[in-house]
């Protein structure tokens, strides 16, 4: 998903975080409770139906936590629809006779005027009442309407970074690296040890492609060090197009070496999500570059893979260790839920979504559709354990680099094309502004 | 059976029962649930029909639109796109019933709405591009009646769940002029369809209906169906592998049927499916859990839960009813071993009881034969000597049963004569016979060994069983009674006696055989009810005789009489013939016809150890006339300081003494080694009858016993045995008249049997004797018994009982020795209580009856000074016939005359008051008193 955002977004965003931890503190927040079991606010036995419009066209985990929250409430009755062409529809269907009381929100809506009526619609979701645990969301994941409104919940978040096969690791004594020194090294014994190309991924210039979980993450936190630089690039400046040099130098300087294998990547994986799972499961691959949506796709494959059955190994997600000390957790929200303040059973909505806003709830989920959880509880699923207690100062989300779409696209095509041979890294630099194609 | 065993098996029994109800529950189970999902799979396919029925009626609508747009075509007068939405729009009730005409020509597939956007009220036009609706348009049928419906999918115009039913038009095309093919689409919200489930729903509230097409993607899905597709869900949540998960999903697009599943929480639920007519492509999928089809288990388990509880109830009465039962057969079975051992005390007691009157009766009878010259007499004595020695065995007989019920029989071989065995069989069973007219005949080999070796008295049992039974049951004819000896060649020591008994009596009938020797059955009851018997005879007989290795065979024939043999090996002590049996058994009865000791002995010595002085006196008195030198002692040390000093031939020791019993007392003596008595025999004195008392003896040391009373007969038998040959002489041809007075109050006295006494103690004079004696030591005993019980030593308060129990029966006062006898018992048995509550009444009687007895003292006074001869009856009562005849006469010179001549003669001392009277009226001229006087006395 291309997020598209302006300015007053971008600022707005940086700005609201700060302000949502404290409100959601003031509002919700009674840390001591982040844990506690959940209490039913309203009558067991209410009976209503409620739906959740979305965007997936399986949605298990909500399911879920539809039968969890019937333990609670056995006689309320929760559906999840999937709309066609949702971009489109969910307006629509907000306005009519069968409107959803729960649906699927992105931030590039936040930005969209034709999705105004989205948000119009939206309930407020930190007004104290409403007793929901907005405290519980990790801070990378906060989102807020240009007015400062809590419209949105984060259900899931991703990452990009690299699937680490752990049986290889441990079978030739390595520890997984923590910066990029000990990257380079664990990558030379891997090489030693046989193993090619220790790097692979989607030779793609998609977010899911391999450049992008390599050297994004550093791009942005260049561009977090130099704020002035935003601006010329989000312009197209071509003189901005420098600020990419360290993170396609080091990826050149991958390739070169023979750590990363384009050529061999396009031939053995078709595309960046099921073809890289399935190539990761061939266990000789000791690590495959991709966003948390190859990680999402793990859980289902691994018996569809013949090798991973016949041999199964442990793995794990990491961030690529790309700078001196160690790599960058670029956080990112998959999915938003709102609320339909015209909902007929708002009450029990809301008491859903309190339930829901639950480190429990939300790791729970998750874990299910094995994506990140929007909290800051990763113990639930040990894939993502790296995650747990990862330096703040290295945390950051994209909105607040304060780049645009187009600032993403031409550092992908860059990427792409340096990896490829196709420029070299200055042809790439000095091209900067008329990458994408 | 012990409780548990009985609890088990009725847990056992219980648990089947419980067992069998859960098989039958479940099977009734199994078949309602079965009849239940076929009651559901049956509405499944009425709710089939009905959504079948709904959208071909909805396809007919839309079909309907179509057919007017195309006739218009055909009619030659084509609709544009927008004439034939407004027609739609027009045509269509239900506002909330969409009509899109859509283009397929491009990719873009747009169209035109009945209705306007959702955001925009002025634009009708539609877009299916971005919507995955279209990948088959061929497939969309262009007839009449067949249903083409979409997929659940988002209407573009309102954002609702909606499906579709389409088929072709052909509109005008503006631009160009000519007709053009288009999709007309009837949209429905899915809800409608939804809503029309609720009334398929019928009595299962918990039913879901979802539609699925043969991917199994959802047209529309209940609560508990999760994911976007149905197979994708199955999966999930239930194990199968490929094979099955094809067939499942097979079977789901192709058939009706039902199946069970597992739900996203793991609980069991029921699908029931079945595919929609003439629709190959949707398929109804009825969902509900499985416990609502299993409501009814509900009323088993609690049908199960009360049987339980009522079996429950049952063990535990049934328990509680055995334990009950338990404790009273308990008690019943504690009363029966109580009952038991008072009928062992009983029969042990009896023993010794019952042979005290018969030794009475024996004894006296033996006076008889000792004293009567009378042929008459003595014949008649001897019969009741030998009658009675047989009534003693048949209360042996009794005791013998009792001992062969509890095992306790056991077989004593002694040496014995045959002759003399033979004489006592003769001498009851002869009488007997020839007093119904029975001919006795005796066939008695007369090679028959004269001593044999084996149990006498068993034997003779046996025999006079069998004798009895013969004699019984045979009214006319004989009895033969015969008895044989066969030699053993390879054992020289013994034979085998042959006995038959041969009657001609009522015979046996052949089914009657088995019976005859069972215990107290008794045979043709009905016919021989007259004739006495316990029943017990025979079963002794045969088990004696299984006992001795041997067995009684019987040949009878019903009416004619009856053959019982038996063959018994026999030891053989002296291999001498008997001889003519006859013959010696009339030289017998002449022989014993008179009392004479067998034998003097005026050189034998005997030593007599008793603590109770009338015993020793009255053993005196039995062999006096054998001559035979006795020394007496009344103490065990007494006796073994004799021991020490004199050579005696044989030694005679009482059991139960004082301080020192006979059995220490023997031990003493034989742990002597400066003793002349080394070899002489030592013989137990005891009033201990009971069977074992041989053994017990025989183990202590002793080599013989005698019973006490003592058989004056076995005493001196036993002494011909023991006094070494030389010292025996013939007895004395010399009769001795035995005629010492015993005072009339003697025989007065209530509770002194004297005709018991005198056969105790031989003669009259020892009687005599013996009852001074008794009087003499009461006063000192009844005060030493009183003394060991007050400190309470019950051993000696036990013997000094048992000393006053002989000497009492010794005397003849019956009553106090057998109250003295039940007192030694509990004294023996510990059994204090008894002792101390009865004491007083025996200490009570012995000192009435040595009151009663005192006058023995002045007699003897009176004895010494008195020489006169006392009065016979018939001078007595001829004096009193004359004085009464000279009073009437009034002859008074007479009447002096006859008294002072009556002066001259001792009365007797009932008759001693009327002759004093007589003298006192005489003396005082009163001779009107006299016939008074004299008649009083004739009273």
């Amino acid at each position: 998903m291309i997020i598209k955002k302006g300015e007053l977004i971008k600022k707005t965003a940086v700005l609201l975080s700060a302000a949502i931890l404290v409100t959601g503190l003031t509002a919700c927040g009674k840390g001591q409770e982040k844990n506690a079991e959940f209490k039913p606010a309203l009558p067991t036995e209410t009976s209503c139906s409620i739906r959740v419009a979305g965007t997936y066209s399986n949605f298990e985990s909500l399911e879920s936590e539809f039968e969890r929250f019937y333990e609670y409430y056995p006689n309320a009755s929760l559906n999840y629809v999937y709309l066609d062409n949702y971009d489109n529809t969910i307006v629509s269907a907000l306005l009519s006779d069968e409107a959803p009381d729960i649906y699927v929100t992105a931030t590039w809506m936040l930005d969209d005027k034709k999705m105004a009526p989205v948000f119009e619609n939206a309930e407020v979701l930190y007004d104290p009442s409403l007793n929901i645990d907005l405290d519980c969301i990790r801070k990378g994941a906060r989102w807020t309407a240009e007015n400062g409104d809590v419209v949105m919940l984060p259900i899931f978040t991703r990452s990009y970074g690299m699937l680490v096969n752990m049986d290889i690791f441990e079978k030739n004594g390595l520890k997984v690296p923590t910066d990029y020194k000990s990257l380079v090294e664990v990558c030379d014994k891997l090489k030693t040890a046989g193993y090619e190309n220790p790097i692979m991924g989607a030779n793609g210039n998609t977010v899911s492609g391999m450049y992008y979980a390599f050297s994004f993450p550093l791009f942005c936190d260049n561009v977090l060090k130099k704020p002035e630089s935003v601006a010329p690039l989000n312009a197209m400046d071509k003189s901005a197009g420098e600020m990419m040099r360290p993170a396609l130098e080091k990826l050149q300087d991958f390739v070169k070496k023979g750590y990363l294998n384009p050529a061999r990547c396009s031939e053995e994986i078709a595309d960046d999500y099921n073809a890289v799972i399935m190539r990761f499961f061939e266990g000789d691959v000791p690590m495959m570059l991709g966003s948390g949506d190859m990680v999402s796709g793990t859980a289902k494959r691994e018996s569809k893979s013949e090798a991973f059955t016949a041999n199964p190994f442990k793995y794990k997600f990491y961030v690529v260790p790309i700078d001196d000390d160690g790599g960058f957790f670029l956080d990112a929200v998959n999915l938003f839920f709102s609320v339909n303040k015209n909902s007929k059973n708002l009450d029990m909505t809301n008491e859903f979504i309190r339930f829901l806003t639950r480190e429990k709830e939300l790791g729970n989920m998750a874990a299910i559709k094995r994506l990140i959880t929007p909290t800051d509880d990763f113990s639930l699923d040990e894939v993502y354990s790296s995650l747990e207690g990862f330096p703040e100062d290295k945390s950051f989300s994209y909105q607040e680099t304060g780049l645009n779409d187009a600032v993403n696209k031409e550092f992908r095509a860059a990427a792409y094309k340096v990896a490829n041979g196709i420029m070299t890294v200055d042809e790439a630099i000095s091209a900067y502004g008329s990458l994408w194609e | 059976m012990k409780k548990t065993l009985i609890v088990t098996v009725d847990l056992v029994i219980m648990g089947l029962i419980l067992f069998f109800i859960i098989q039958y529950a479940n099977t009734k189970m199994h078949e309602s649930n079965k009849s239940e999902i076929e009651a559901f799979e049956k509405m499944t396919v009425s709710a089939e029909q009905i959504i079948t029925n709904y959208l071909e009626d909805e396809q007919h609508l839309c079909d309907i639109w179509a057919n007017y747009i195309n006739r218009s075509a055909e009619a030659g007068t084509p609709m544009t796109a927008e004439e034939a939405i407004s027609f739609i729009r027009k045509a269509k009730i239900s506002p909330i019933i969409y009509g899109h005409l859509i283009s397929l020509d491009d990719s873009s597939k747009n169209g035109i709405s009945t209705h306007p956007g959702a955001t925009d009220s002025h634009n009708y036009s539609v877009s299916y591009r971005n919507i995955n609706l279209f990948d088959n348009p061929e497939e969309i049928s262009r007839e009449d009646g067949v249903v083409s419906l979409t997929r659940a999918y988002t209407n573009p115009q309102n954002g609702v769940q909606s499906i579709a039913f389409m088929n072709y038009v052909k509109v005008l095309d503006e631009a160009t002029g000519e007709l053009k093919e288009a999709l007309l689409m009837r949209v429905e919200p899915v809800s409608v369809l939804e809503d029309k489930f609720v009334f398929l729903k019928g009595e299962y509230e918990s039913v879901e209906i979802s539609l699925i097409n043969k991917e199994g993607d959802y047209l529309v899905h209940g609560k508990s169906l999760k994911n976007s597709n149905f197979f994708e869900y199955y999966k999930s949540y239930n194990r199968l592998d490929i094979t099955d998960y094809n067939k499942m999903t097979e079977q789901v697009t192709s058939m009706s049927g039902t199946m069970t599943m597992l739900n996203s929480k793991g609980e069991e639920c029921i699908i029931s499916y079945t595919p929609l007519k003439s629709m190959n492509t949707w398929f109804l999928l009825t969902y509900i859990p499985k416990k609502d089809l299993d409501a009814n288990t509900v009323i088993d388990w609690l049908l199960l839960g009360m049987v339980t509880l009522g079996l429950l109830g049952l063990l535990v009465f049934n328990y509680l009813i055995l334990r009950f039962y338990n404790v009273k057969l308990a008690e019943a079975a504690a009363a029966a071993n109580q009952a038991n051992e008072a009928k062992s005390h009983f029969l042990s007691t009896m023993s010794h009881d019952i042979r005290t009157p018969m030794n009475a009766i024996l004894g006296l009878n033996e006076m008889v034969l000792r004293e009567s010259r009378e042929e008459e007499t003595i014949k008649y004595s001897e019969s009741i000597r030998t009658a009675g020695k047989t009534l003693l065995g048949l209360i042996n007989d009794i005791l013998d049963f009792s001992k062969i019920e509890a095992g306790k029989m056991d077989i004593i071989n002694v040496d014995y004569s045959f002759v003399s065995l033979l004489n006592d069989l003769v001498n009851m069973v002869q009488g007997k016979a020839e007093d119904k007219g029975l001919q006795f005949n005796l066939d008695v080999d007369r090679n028959i060994p004269v001593i044999l070796n084996g149990d006498e008295i068993r034997i003779k049992q046996i025999i006079t069983n069998i004798l009895s039974n013969a004699v019984k049951y045979t009214n006319e004819g004989s009895i033969t009674f015969k008895a044989g000896f066969e030699k053993e060649e390879d054992n020289p020591e013994s034979g085998k006696l042959l006995i038959s008994v041969t009657d001609t009596g009522i015979g046996i009938k052949p089914e009657d055989m088995k019976r005859l020797f069972q215990a107290f059955e008794r045979i043709d009851e009905k016919k021989n009810r007259n004739i006495e018997g316990t029943g017990l005879g025979m079963s002794i007989a045969q088990s004696f005789l299984n006992m001795m290795g041997s067995h009684i065979e019987v040949e009878s024939e019903y009416g004619k009489g009856s053959t019982f043999s038996f063959a018994l090996e026999q030891g053989v002590r002296d291999w001498k013939p008997i001889g003519n049996y006859e013959k010696i058994f009339r030289h017998s009865l002449s022989e014993i016809r008179k009392y004479r000791e067998r034998f003097t002995a005026p050189y034998a010595r005997l030593l007599v150890v008793d603590d109770t002085p009338v015993n020793l006196s009255v053993f005196e008195s039995l062999l006096k006339r054998t001559k035979v030198q006795i020394d007496t002692a009344l103490s065990g040390d007494e006796g073994i300081s004799l021991y020490r000093q004199k050579h005696y031939d044989v030694i005679f020791l009482d059991h139960m003494m004082p301080d020192k019993d006979g059995i220490e007392t023997l031990r003493e003596m034989k742990e002597l080694a400066d003793t002349p008595n080394k070899e002489t025999p030592v013989v137990c004195l005891t009033a201990n009858a009971i069977s074992g008392m041989r053994e017990m003896y025989m183990n202590a040391g002793f080599d013989d016993y005698i019973t006490k009373p003592i058989d004056p007969d076995r005493l001196e038998t036993m002494l011909l045995q023991y006094i070494p040959k030389g010292k025996i002489a013939p007895a004395s041809e010399e009769d001795e008249a035995d005629d010492f007075f015993i005072p009339d109050f003697i025989f007065k006295l209530e509770d002194l049997d004297v005709n018991s006494g005198l056969m105790h103690c031989g003669s009259r004079e020892s009687y005599m004797v013996t009852l001074k004696m008794y009087l003499d030591s009461a006063q000192k005993n009844a005060d030493e018994i009183e003394k060991y019980l007050k400190v309470g030593d019950i051993q000696n308060t036990t013997i000094k009982v048992h000393a006053l129990k002989s000497t009492s029966r010794v005397i003849g006062a019956l009553k106090l020795g057998n109250l003295a006898a039940q007192l030694e018992k509990a004294g023996e048995a510990g059994d204090t209580e008894t002792l101390e509550r009865e004491i007083g009444n025996l200490l009570t009687q012995y000192r009435e009856l040595a009151k009663e007895l005192e006058p023995l003292n002045d007699i003897k006074d009176d004895g010494a000074s008195d020489d006169r001869p006392i009065i016979t009856e018939k001078d007595m009562k001829e004096a009193y016939t004359a004085l009464s005849e000279f009073c009437a006469s009034f002859d008074y010179d007479s009447v002096v005359n006859i008294v002072e001549s009556l002066e001259r003669y001792r009365f007797p001392e009932d008759e001693a008051t009327r002759f004093d009277a007589l003298k006192k009226a005489v003396d005082n001229f009163d001779y009107e008193l006299i016939p008074g006087i004299l008649s009083g006395g004739e009273k």
